[in-house]
C-alpha cells in the first residue's frame, strides 16, 4: 500500500466527512459497521479524490469493492494515477 | 359557531416565476404548457454537467423599489399583485391588520454570494448585503414594504415551506391570532443551490421532467402569494373569494437527511392528514399538483403513494407544474398552491410537460386509473384540489383548497396546554472568544443512544438542537414509540440558522467552483436541517416546522407548536430555540456593529420545552412545570421601516397586554418578567420603560443575557424555560416571557400555575 496515498485519502475523509481520525484506520469498512457512511458520503469520496489526485474514480470505473476501504481506495487510485 | 369550524378563504393570488410576471400569464403559461427552462444566465455553468435552470427575467430593481436580496424582491413582487386582486391598497392603511408569512429555503443567497464573494477576494463585504442574508429579514422587509402590521414569520423547511406557511395562516386565522394573511414563499436562483444540488448529482442533464425520465431536477426562482382570510372578514370588507383552503396536514419522514421514504409512508401520511383534517375522503379529491421534482427517488416515492392512498379514487388527476416553473424550492409550494387556486376557480387543470409520444405510452401503462395529466390541459370542473410538497429534512406537508365550503373535521375541543418537560443546553464563557459557548462532546450524545456515524453528518446547529431535544424528551418522560410517534411534533425557532454552513459552502464555491461544490456539506445548508435529524434521531413522524424570525423565534416556537396541537393531530410538541456562536457568527455580529465594546455577548445554546395537551398529560401521569395561560405576537410598521432594528413601544405593549387578555389576568397580578435585555442600553433602557410604564415600578425583571450571553432564538426559549422552571419551583405563581424579533415584531408568553 502507498502509505502517502492512504494518509492523502484518510485526511480527506476526516476533512470532508468529518470521521473521527481515531476511529479510521486503513482497513476500516468504510460503509459497514465501522464507520457507516452513505451514498452522500460517497459522492464526497469521488470529489475528494478527483481534487487530491485528479483521478475520476467514478468514470475509471470503480466498483462497490474499490469503496470498502482505505486501502482498496488507494489501490484504485495508484492503479488509475497519471504520474 | 366552534372555533375550529371557522371558515378561510383565498382571496388573493400573486406570482411571478420563469412562466410569467404575474398569476394570469403564469397560468395561461402552465395551461398551454409553455416551459420557462433555458439556459442559466444567472452565473457561468460552463464546468457542470448542467446547464438549466427557471429563472425570472425581471431585475431586482423591477421587481422592487429600493433594495434588497432578490428572495425578497420576488416576495415584494407577488404580495404587491395578491393586494392589489384582493382589493387591498396598502397605500391607504388597508394593510395594517395583514400578517405575512412566508417560507423560504435559501433565503439571501444572492446576497451571500455578494458578500462572501468580496470577502474571499478580501475586500470588506457590503453590509447591506450582510444584512439581507439571513432568511429572519424577509417577511418583515415583505411587510414593511407594504405597511402590513400584522405578525410575521419565515418558514423555512426548504422545498415545504411554501406550503406550510398556507397551512400555518389557517391555523393562526383558527386561533384568533389574525384574521388576514399573506401566505406564501419566495426564493431566488442561487449559485449556492445549483452547486448543492450539483454536487448531489441530483440535476436533471436537461429539462426536468416529472414521473417520466426522472433523471433530477430543475432549478427555478420565483415567489407566489396567497391572501388567506377569515371568511368573515372577507364578506365584511366585500372582498372577492377564490375558493376556501379547508385543512392542512404536515409530517415528518423520521427517515434521512435528503431522500424520502422509499415506502412512501410520510407522504401517505401527511395526504391523509389533509384529507381528514378537511373532512374529506379519499374519492372527494379531485387534482392534484404534485410535488413531481423529476428525480427517481421522489418521482417513485410519490407514484407509490398517491396510488396507494388514491386506491379507490377513480377520477383523479395528477400533474407537476416543475416540468414548467422548476423547481422554485421554498417557493415551489406556494406558487403551485396558486396554480391549483386558478385550476380549480376556471376549471382548467395543468399539463405535466416533456413527453414524447412513447413516454405516453410507457405513462399510460403505469399510471392505472389516476390520470397523470401530460402535455396537453384537462378541462374539468373540480370541487377540491390538493397540493403537496416533500421537502429535505423529510418534512412533508399538504393543503386542501375547495370551491365549496366543507365541515372540517377538526373535533379537538380547546384544551389547556401545560409545560411538561425541559431541556436545556447552553453556553459557558470563554475567555479567549470572549462569547459563551456551549461543551459537545460525543460522549454525551453516546450516552442517548446516538451513534458516531450519525453524530458527524450534523452541524453545530444541528448538535445543539438533538441534545437539547433529547433532555427535553428525557425530562418530560417520553419515549417514542410506534404508537405515539405521530402525534409528536417538532417546532424550531432560530434567528441565524445554519449561517456558518451556509457561509462555508458559499466561500469553498466561490474558491473551487459551483461545480466543486461538496454533497455532504449541502444539505446543511438548509435551515430545517436540525428539525430534520432531531426528527430522524428520534422518530417523531408528526408536525415539523421552523421559523426563523428574529431573537424572539424561540417564543413564537411555542406559539406555531400551540397551533400544530390545537388544529393538527399532535397531542405533544417540542418548542425549541437554537442558534449557535461560532467564528463565522461572530465575524458576522462583528461585521454589522453589534458586538464589542457596548455590544452584546454572544452566546449559543438550544433550549426545548415539552409543550402537552391536557389529555395528554394527564394520561401519562406527567410532572407540570406551568400552564401557557396566553401567546401572542404583535407588530406594527410606525418608525423607520428601512431599519430592521428598530424597537417600537407599541407593538411590546401590545403583545403583552394581548397575553393579560387572553389570560384574563391584570398587570397587577402579574409576578415577573424574563425580559430580553442583553446589555446594550438603548434596547435595555427601552425594555425597561416599557414594563414601568406596564406594570409599575416593583415588577421583577429577570434576564437571561448577563449570564449565557446573546444567544438569540435559544435566549427567548431559556426565558420561557427559567420562568416555567421558577414556576414549578414555586418561586413565583405566575410571570411573562417577552422577546423581540426583526421589523418590530414582538412575542410575549404567560405562564401560570399548572
Amino acid at each position: 500500500m502507498n502509505k502517502e496515498i492512504a494518509d492523502k485519502i484518510k485526511g480527506m475523509l476526516v476533512e470532508r466527512l468529518r470521521i473521527p481520525e481515531e476511529d479510521l484506520e486503513y482497513d476500516s469498512e468504510l460503509f459497514g459497521e465501522d464507520i457507516g457512511l452513505d451514498s452522500i458520503d460517497s459522492i464526497e469520496i469521488i470529489v475528494g479524490i478527483e481534487n487530491l489526485f485528479g483521478v475520476d474514480i467514478s468514470g475509471a470505473g470503480a466498483t462497490r469493492e474499490d469503496f470498502r476501504s482505505i486501502e482498496t481506495l488507494t489501490a484504485f487510485v495508484e492503479a488509475h494515477k497519471e504520474d | 359557531m366552534p372555533m375550529n369550524e371557522k371558515r378561510c378563504v383565498i382571496t388573493g393570488l400573486g406570482l411571478v416565476c420563469a412562466i410569467g410576471n404575474d398569476t394570469d400569464e403564469c397560468f395561461e403559461s402552465a395551461i398551454n404548457g409553455r416551459t420557462g427552462i433555458a439556459d442559466v444566465k444567472s452565473f457561468d455553468t460552463s464546468n457542470c454537467y448542467s446547464h438549466k435552470g427557471a429563472e425570472v427575467s425581471k431585475t431586482n430593481e423591477e421587481l422592487a423599489k429600493g433594495r434588497y436580496d432578490r428572495t425578497t424582491a420576488l416576495g415584494i413582487k407577488a404580495a404587491g399583485e395578491a393586494l392589489s386582486d384582493a382589493g387591498i391598497d396598502p397605500e391607504s392603511g388597508e394593510a395594517s391588520e395583514i400578517g405575512v408569512l412566508l417560507g423560504s429555503c435559501i433565503a439571501g443567497a444572492a446576497c451571500v454570494e455578494k458578500y462572501y464573494n468580496a470577502k474571499v477576494n478580501g475586500g470588506k463585504g457590503d453590509i447591506d448585503d450582510l444584512k439581507s442574508m439571513p432568511a429572519s429579514v424577509i417577511a418583515g422587509n415583505v411587510a414593511d414594504y407594504y405597511k402590513a402590521g400584522g405578525i410575521t414569520a419565515n418558514i423555512v423547511n426548504a422545498c415545504a415551506a411554501g406550503t406550510l406557511s398556507v397551512a400555518m395562516a389557517i391555523d393562526l386565522i383558527r386561533g384568533g391570532k389574525g384574521e388576514i394573511f399573506l401566505a406564501g414563499g419566495c426564493d431566488s436562483f442561487s449559485s449556492l443551490a445549483y452547486a448543492g444540488f450539483h454536487a448531489l448529482r441530483a440535476l436533471a442533464p436537461s429539462d426536468c421532467s416529472p414521473f417520466n425520465h426522472s433523471d433530477g431536477i430543475t432549478l427555478g426562482e420565483g415567489a407566489g402569494i396567497l391572501v388567506v382570510e377569515s371568511y368573515e372578514h372577507a364578506v365584511k370588507r366585500g372582498a372577492k373569494i377564490y375558493c376556501d383552503v379547508l385543512g392542512s396536514g404536515v409530517s415528518s419522514d423520521a427517515y434521512h437527511i435528503t431522500a424520502p421514504r422509499p415506502d412512501g409512508e410520510g407522504q401517505m401520511s401527511v395526504i391523509t392528514r389533509a384529507v381528514k383534517n378537511s373532512g374529506l375522503k379519499f374519492t372527494d379529491i379531485d387534482y392534484v399538483n404534485a410535488h413531481g421534482t423529476g428525480t427517481a427517488k421522489n418521482d417513485e416515492s410519490e407514484f407509490l403513494s398517491l396510488s396507494t392512498v388514491f386506491k379507490d379514487n377513480k377520477d383523479l388527476s395528477v400533474s407537476s407544474t416543475k416540468s414548467m416553473t422548476g423547481h422554485c424550492l421554498g417557493a415551489a409550494g406556494a406558487i403551485e398552491a396558486v396554480l391549483t387556486v386558478k385550476a380549480l376557480k376556471e376549471g382548467k387543470l395543468p399539463p405535466t410537460t416533456g413527453y414524447s409520444e412513447e413516454d405516453l405510452g410507457v405513462l399510460a401503462e403505469k399510471s392505472g386509473d389516476i390520470n397523470f395529466i401530460a402535455n396537453k390541459p384537462v378541462e374539468k370542473e373540480i370541487k377540491y384540489a390538493m397540493s403537496n410538497s416533500f421537502a429535505f429534512g423529510g418534512n412533508n406537508a399538504s393543503i386542501v383548497f375547495a370551491k365549496d365550503p366543507n365541515l372540517l373535521n377538526l373535533t379537538c375541543p380547546k384544551q389547556d396546554l401545560y409545560v411538561t418537560g425541559v431541556g436545556i443546553v447552553s453556553g459557558e464563557y470563554d475567555e479567549e472568544k470572549k462569547s459563551y459557548i456551549a461543551k459537545l462532546d460525543s460522549d454525551t450524545f453516546k450516552a442517548y443512544g446516538v451513534k458516531s456515524a450519525f453524530l458527524r453528518k450534523l452541524d453545530r446547529l444541528s448538535q445543539l438542537q438533538l441534545l437539547s431535544g433529547l433532555k427535553a424528551l428525557e425530562d418530560a418522560g417520553v419515549t417514542v414509540t410506534p404508537e405515539n410517534e405521530s402525534i409528536i411534533g417538532i417546532c424550531i425557532g432560530t434567528n441565524d440558522g445554519p449561517m456558518t454552513e451556509i457561509a462555508n459552502f458559499q466561500k469553498n464555491i466561490i474558491r473551487d467552483g459551483i461545480d466543486k461544490g461538496s454533497a455532504f456539506a449541502f444539505p446543511n445548508t438548509v435551515y430545517n436541517a436540525a428539525g430534520g435529524y432531531l426528527s430522524i434521531a428520534t422518530g417523531i413522524k408528526g408536525y415539523n416546522v421552523t421559523i426563523a424570525n428574529g431573537f424572539q423565534s424561540g417564543l413564537q416556537s411555542v406559539c406555531a407548536a400551540s397551533g400544530a396541537i390545537m388544529f393538527g393531530y399532535e397531542s405533544i410538541m417540542l418548542a425549541s430555540g437554537t442558534d449557535e456562536c461560532t467564528d463565522i457568527d461572530e465575524e458576522i455580529y462583528s461585521d454589522l456593529g453589534f458586538s464589542g465594546e457596548g455590544g452584546m455577548t454572544l452566546g449559543e445554546g438550544s433550549v426545548t420545552c415539552v409543550i402537552e395537551k391536557d389529555s395528554s398529560a394527564s394520561g401519562r401521569g406527567a410532572k407540570r412545570y406551568a400552564k401557557i395561560a396566553g401567546f401572542s405576537s404583535a407588530r406594527d410598521t410606525t418608525g423607520d421601516r428601512n431599519n430592521n432594528w428598530r424597537l417600537s413601544e407599541e407593538a411590546l405593549t401590545k403583545a403583552i397586554s394581548n397575553v393579560l387578555k387572553e389570560g384574563s389576568i391584570e398587570a397587577s397580578d402579574v409576578k415577573c418578567i424574563y425580559g430580553f435585555g442583553n446589555g446594550v442600553s438603548e434596547l435595555d433602557n427601552f425594555e425597561m420603560d416599557v414594563y414601568k410604564k406596564i406594570f409599575g415600578d416593583n415588577i421583577e425583571v429577570k434576564l437571561v443575557k448577563k449570564d449565557f450571553g446573546e444567544a438569540r432564538a435559544a435566549s427567548s426559549s431559556l426565558q420561557f424555560a427559567m420562568l416555567a422552571k421558577d414556576i414549578f419551583e414555586g418561586k413565583c405563581e405566575n410571570g411573562i416571557a417577552v422577546s423581540y424579533g426583526t421589523s418590530s415584531l414582538y412575542s410575549a408568553v404567560l405562564l401560570t400555575k399548572a
